[in-house]
């Protein structure tokens, strides 16, 4: 939520109060605008400034000095000095006060050695009710602190106090924060279901399950809400389709992660055809099923690492066309820098290559060659990698040895002449 | 009584646990079973129930008001002054300053803006009222022994409990009324007690002040709040007494030449040779200041003399004079300083400064600067870090409308609260250390918390040679920039487009005199320039100047003013 965009969208426009409700595709299209930095001004601004805004001026460098020094001690007491810019009458600056007094605030008491964590509690409830433009992040970011200090009933609680908060035309520009604190309710509520479920298989108590069913279906109303709209809510999907499992809703869950997978009016995202896949697997579904969809994730994205499966899928699939199939996938994988040196990589190559040369479909790995001769030569097969690899790893050495023998085959052999004659000599060496 | 207020919020109180909220005077809520406070307060609700909203909160505040007492807006200013006065009087000032100067100047203000001491004042219901309470508020601490004797009257008046706690506040916000009738601010009271300071002659140059303000020796920021309980301070008085900016010295000197004008003063008493704002007195302070030589002082009073500034005819202020010039005699002192330093060692960065070795006795400019300018720049950064620091919002909240106090209230309160929690956080709390007041910003010498080695003890013997029978200055030139005045009225300064081309020293010695003066480098150099114009306004100069080509910078000095320079001999130093 905190992205780049996020955060420069706050420093660029200052006066604005157009915080209006997009999503990230719109708010990339948006104009961009110079960000106005907070600390430098013009000589001609400073001249006319009074001297309640020059102090805060150089408070804010003072401050800025400090924290870029890692001096906390230092930077705590100039931000208390600070914090009399929230009584500022002047009503643009007043409202950037309590913005920059709740950003700075947190930052330096997470860094402060003494801080606890009462500190960052009554930080946040001052900063949520003073100037209201900011109370959806805030309240959202202290129910992700309490989250990560493991108090997760008050998380809850901050959440769901914050979720029916409506106040007339604030809540028009911050209504993608509320919606996030929504699907961030149903999600505490899952976190407790799963606290409650590993705690509940010990001792088999009535009350103690009977609250577990109430949390499930608090989170399965929230979250099956949040998903049914379309974004990217990866964490949430996993945690409703988990507790579905758990309740053995499998046509349910099923039907939730095609929507998620496959419907149009939801962003792109591999990640929904992943989790499709693995749960599909943990089900034993055919692996026709299977390779349909991993032939969607890798139009979209050729270089997963699910790619190996799919290659071994294929391979072994009794549907004619498979087969032939197999062999640009995996070559597509090695394409990528990312599989360079691994072993499995390659070895799933090895493999692919020995059966079809059993199966007499030598004309394909020439095809696939042909394309990919000139960089590969010198991406994979350089004297330079032949030398790391014998130091790191020696069994991809012979692997990627016996791939240039087979694929010495369909082209002239000096193109690996360099490379064997290398390989021949640190054999000898050793 | 106040469910509908609270009627929107249903939440459990935390400590006990019961619903039943009710809204406190501060228009927080609190929970009526254990008092328990939360940081919920109103919601901004539409116009319709704010009415009643305030209705309900004047009812519930009435049990506690106080004995109120109707006030004008010059009792306030009164009030200020006197504290001001009794501050300068405990720093050294001589206790005529607050009983007979600055009362009696405060009188005759009154009398001649008709506010006061007058058979017409300008405010019509102001009639025996005033003259009784100045005198009794003044002298005496502020008492509230005498009731106002028509205040019956002004009960029917409502002007006084609708917007501002004063009388006549009102007539304060329009500029047009407070230039016609010349009505008091805040930076004017500095500027009487500049007046008053000047006519007792005292030590306390205009820069001093101001620096004295900076560091809260005398009251000027959030004074109101040592007003009495009595006086009732809200919503426009805010915007009279309520101070965000300390004034700058060129500010105050313009409000107390108009001051000056307005009390129709006569001239001042006249500023003789012994009085310590004596451009020779004055200069030996800011030579000790800066760690130049004792030496140099003698140079300075031969330059003062040539200048013809140490006469009494022209550092005596007379405002009933038309031409008399309101001098800045702090700025004088320094750009006589500068110029005599400019005689001395050229400073346009092309001499090479004469090696000397260290121990030696003989003064050398190099390692002047090397001991001068670090402690200038810690100087800056700690002032800029105490100005960064420096807490402008007083405790006692400034209401400046009905509407917005409960937002004014809340903020206040969070403000108490982040401090409070970020001071635990850092243990104790650094006070700003109350300064022990001095007129000197650095101290040289080799104590512990010196700023330097002290160089006053050294010779400038190097920079002497002798000829004959007289000492000469060693340097014989002599650099300038353009001394013609400006016909434009408002001209004033052209210093921004000559700083890139003047010599750095030059520059670098204009920020130190600035730095300690706290005004603009432009400002001291242009008093530079009126020196310049002064001593070199002789007769036999002025017809160099005719013929010569005027350059910005670097004039050459011909031969025919080394006559002057001759002049400048010492004699047995």
């Amino acid at each position: 939520m905190d992205d780049i965009e996020a955060e420069l969208g706050i420093s660029r426009s200052v006066g604005n109060e157009d915080f209006s409700d997009s999503s990230e595709d719109e708010r990339v299209a948006r104009k961009i605008r110079p960000p106005i930095l907070l600390h430098s001004s013009t000589a001609q601004a400073r001249a006319k400034e009074s001297g309640f805004h020059e102090s805060s001026r150089l408070c804010l460098k003072a401050i800025r000095d400090a924290m870029l020094h890692h001096h906390w001690q230092e930077a705590a007491q100039y931000l208390s000095a600070y914090s009399q810019t929230l009584e500022d009458t002047t009503v643009n600056k007043q409202s950037l006060a309590c913005e920059i007094i709740w950003r700075l605030g947190t930052e330096i008491l997470q860094h402060h050695p003494n801080s606890r964590l009462e500190d960052f509690n009554a930080l946040y409830e001052q900063m949520k009710n003073s100037g209201v433009k900011n109370y959806a992040k805030i309240c959202l970011e202290h129910s992700f602190h309490l989250l990560l200090n493991g108090h997760i009933y008050d998380a809850k609680r901050q959440l769901s106090v914050a979720a029916s908060w409506r106040y007339g035309k604030q809540s028009v520009p911050q209504s993608l924060d509320l919606k996030l604190i929504h699907a961030y309710c149903g999600f505490l509520d899952y976190v407790i279901w799963h606290m409650k479920k590993s705690s509940v298989s010990e001792a088999e108590d009535n009350s103690s399950n009977r609250e577990m069913h109430s949390y499930f279906r608090q989170a399965s109303v929230t979250l099956q809400e949040i998903i049914a709209q379309p974004g990217v809510w990866d964490p949430f999907v996993l945690s409703y389709v988990d507790m579905l499992e758990f309740y053995n809703d499998q046509e349910e869950a099923l039907k939730v992660l095609q929507n998620y997978a496959y419907n149009k009016d939801y962003p792109s995202n591999p990640n929904a055809h992943v989790y499709l896949y693995q749960f599909l697997k943990r089900h034993e579904a055919p692996p026709a099923k299977l390779i349909s969809i991993l032939k969607v994730l890798h139009h979209l994205v050729p270089s997963h690492e699910l790619m190996q499966e799919y290659c071994y899928l294929l391979v072994n699939s009794v549907v004619p066309g498979h087969l032939e199939e197999s062999l640009p996938v995996v070559f597509n994988l090695l394409d990528y820098p990312s599989w360079k040196n691994d072993l499995d990589t390659w070895n799933c190559l090895l493999t692919v290559m020995t059966v079809f040369k059993r199966k007499g479909l030598q004309h394909l790995i020439a095809n696939e060659w042909k394309q990919r001769k000139d960089f590969w030569l010198t991406m994979h097969y350089r004297a330079y990698h032949g030398r790391k690899d014998s130091e790191l790893n020696r069994e991809l050495l012979l692997v990627k040895a016996k791939v240039a023998k087979l694929l010495g085959e369909h082209g002239k052999p000096d193109h690996f002449f360099k490379y064997k004659l290398l390989i021949i000599f640190i054999f000898l060496m050793f | 009584m106040d469910e509908h207020l609270t009627e929107g919020y249903s939440e459990p109180c935390k400590q006990c646990g019961a619903v039943s909220w009710a809204l406190s005077d501060g228009c927080q809520f609190f929970c009526r079973n254990c008092h328990n406070v939360i940081e919920k307060t109103q919601d901004v609700v539409d116009v319709s129930s704010f009415i009643l909203n305030n209705k309900i909160s004047s009812i519930s505040s009435s049990s506690r008001k106080k004995t109120r007492r109707e006030w004008m807006v010059c009792e306030g200013f009164q009030f200020i002054l006197k504290l001001q006065a009794e501050a300068l009087v405990g720093l050294g000032v001589c206790p005529q300053f607050k009983t007979d100067v600055l009362w009696d100047f405060w009188k005759r203000y009154l009398q001649i803006t008709r506010q006061a001491y007058t058979r017409s004042p300008v405010n019509s219901f102001t009639n025996t009222v005033v003259s009784s309470e100045p005198e009794s508020a003044f002298l005496s601490e502020a008492s509230d022994q005498t009731e106002p004797m028509s205040a019956s009257g002004h009960s029917t008046d409502g002007r006084s409990s609708v917007c501002s706690g004063s009388l006549d506040a009102a007539c304060y916000l329009s500029a047009k009324e407070r230039k016609s009738r010349q009505l008091m601010n805040m930076p004017r009271t500095l500027a009487l007690c500049h007046l008053a300071l000047l006519w007792l002659r005292e030590a306390i140059t205009l820069a001093d002040l101001l620096r004295l303000v900076s560091r809260r020796l005398i009251p000027y920021i959030n004074v109101y709040e040592e007003f009495p309980e009595e006086m009732q301070f809200y919503g426009r008085d805010a915007i009279i007494f309520r101070v965000e900016t300390i004034p700058s010295y060129r500010k105050v000197h313009g409000e107390a030449l108009q001051m000056a004008e307005i009390l129709q003063l006569p001239a001042f008493p006249p500023v003789t040779s012994d009085c310590l704002l004596h451009p020779a007195l004055l200069s030996l302070r800011y030579l000790m200041e800066v760690n130049l030589p004792d030496e140099l002082h003698s140079l300075v009073c031969r330059v003062i003399e040539k200048s013809a500034m140490g006469k009494e005819s022209f550092l005596t202020f007379n405002p009933s004079k038309p031409k008399s010039t309101f001098l800045f005699y702090d700025l004088q002192a320094a750009a006589l300083i500068i110029v005599t330093m400019k005689l001395l060692f050229k400073l346009d960065d092309h001499v090479a400064c004469l090696y000397v070795l260290a121990g030696s006795k003989m003064f050398s400019l190099k390692a002047w600067y090397m001991t001068v300018h670090p402690a200038l720049e810690h100087a800056r950064q700690r002032e800029e870090l105490f100005e960064a620091r420096r807490p402008w919002k007083s405790k006692k909240v400034l209401i400046p409308a009905m509407k917005h106090k409960a937002v004014v209230l809340k903020r206040r309160r969070v403000v108490e609260q982040l401090q409070s929690t970020f001071h635990t956080l850092t243990g104790s709390v650094p006070e700003q250390q109350s300064s022990s007041p001095s007129s000197f910003q650095f101290l040289w010498g080799q104590e512990e918390d010196s700023d330097g080695p002290s160089l006053h003890h050294k010779h400038l013997n190097c920079m002497l040679e002798k000829r004959g029978k007289e000492k000469w200055l060693v340097n014989q030139a002599y650099w300038h920039t353009d001394l013609k005045r400006c016909h434009k009225k408002d001209c004033r300064d052209h210093y921004s487009e000559l700083k890139h081309s003047l010599p750095r020293m030059y520059v670098w010695l204009l920020g130190l005199f600035s730095f300690l003066l706290r005004v603009s480098e432009a400002q001291v150099h242009k008093e530079v320039v009126e020196v310049e114009r002064r001593f070199f306004g002789t007769p036999a100069y002025s017809l160099i100047i005719l013929n010569s080509k005027k350059k910005k910078k670097g004039l050459k000095i011909y031969p025919a003013f080394v006559s002057l320079l001759r002049a400048l001999e010492m004699s047995g130093c």
